[in-house]
């Protein structure tokens, strides 16, 4: 078949146009996966952001302003948003910050630091995230018992009973189940969120162990 | 991987680099996956080296590694929707400046007939473009000899029925 020649002929040819690659060049190929992954950490934790912001302004009412007034909520409304945000902020820009150390990082071990130090943002930004969700849960149930439309039932009731502890044991448990759910809740949310990333991380932080061996 | 192998190794991966280039041509569908390919196989080959033995020649060693790995991802991407980028093909046209316009035609469809072979059947021919007789092709590709005869024989029909159908 004379086309087979003549593609074998090419095929010679094609081998001085290849780049070449080195040491240096090698280690790049690797880290640049990891630098890949760190990126979309800073991306997603930014949508991240804008989404519970724009979910917040959305869902603003004033009934809603309403009851948390009522509930005298809203100095411990201001104080939590003012943390939040100020902290989230924080956390962007470590993601970021994170995201260049990774870029310009050039030899393996550097990188292994560098995704260490990657997984500990994550891991305090998951924590903060789910604390704060556990203090506002807190914090909105014990103003709904105290000072909801319901509270003057709860609290008729737990003074009829004889040992009001018991009750009110009853209650804080209530409180905390429901505290767990939320905080289960969330936490399965950046398992799916984070996770996928972090354990696509962790593969490449073991290879590139292997290769500092 | 201790300090003598890891240099070793890429010495002997630089010298031989063109292979792995060749590879990605062939299997890649457009010049993100050529360099997509490329970082995957430099990262199989440097993972593999340390079992590498010495009982083959290091470039027989390196069309193995090369062309399972080419292999994997491509059935790996197949999953997907599959777009092939024909000027890919084209890696290098300069090259065609060499041929008369008859040859330059001949080549553009050889390289698209070629890209539209399977995995294994493009691993035959990549072996033969690289000038390799039926032992070394067998022994790469861990096929009996016979097989591969066979094989390259069906390719070639099926090249000439896509070149004249």
């Amino acid at each position: 078949m004379k086309e087979l020649e003549l593609l074998k002929k090419d095929w010679k040819a094609k081998e001085s146009g290849f780049p070449k690659l080195n040491r240096e060049a090698l280690y790049a190929l690797i880290w640049k996966r990891s630098s890949s992954i760190v990126k979309w950490l800073y991306y997603i934790s930014i949508a991240e952001f804008v989404f519970w912001t724009a979910l917040s302004i959305l869902t603003r009412s004033t009934e809603q302003e309403e009851i948390i007034e009522s509930m005298r909520l809203s100095t411990f409304i201001t104080v939590l948003t003012v943390v939040n945000y100020s902290v989230l902020v924080y956390f962007i820009v470590l993601f970021y910050k994170n995201y260049k150390l990774v870029s310009y990082q050039s030899s393996v071990k550097e990188l292994i630091q560098s995704i260490l130090k990657v997984k500990k943002t994550v891991s305090q930004y998951v924590w903060f995230n789910l604390s704060m969700l556990g203090v506002a849960t807190l914090g909105g149930l014990i103003g709904s018992i105290l000072y909801g439309p319901e509270s003057e039932t709860i609290l008729e009731m737990a003074h009829q009973r004889e040992n009001p502890f018991i009750f009110w044991g009853i209650i804080g448990l209530v409180v905390l189940v429901v505290i767990a759910l939320a905080i289960g809740l969330l936490l399965l949310f950046y398992r799916l969120l984070y996770g996928i990333l972090l354990k696509k991380l962790k593969h490449n932080y073991k290879e590139l162990i292997k290769l500092e061996d | 991987m201790n300090k003598d192998l890891e240099h070793k190794f890429l010495i002997a991966f630089e010298a031989h680099q063109n292979i792995v280039h060749k590879i990605c041509t062939l299997y890649a569908k457009d010049r993100d996956s050529h360099h997509d390919l490329f970082q995957e196989i430099s990262i199989q080959l440097w993972k593999a080296y340390p079992k590498f033995r010495g009982d083959s020649k290091f470039s027989t060693w390196m069309y193995r590694v090369a062309i399972n790995t080419a292999i994997t991802q491509y059935r790996k991407e197949k999953k997907r929707i599959d777009v092939h980028d024909i000027d890919h093909v084209l890696f290098k046209t300069s090259t065609y400046e060499a041929y008369d316009r008859e040859e330059e035609e001949q080549l553009i469809l050889m390289y698209a007939a070629i890209k539209s072979l399977n995995d294994i059947d493009k691993a035959l021919i990549f072996l033969f473009l690289e000038d390799k007789n039926y032992e070394e092709i067998s022994e790469t590709l861990g096929i009996t000899e016979v097989n591969a005869r066979v094989k390259m024989n069906r390719i070639k029909k099926k090249l000439k029925k896509i070149l004249k159908p």
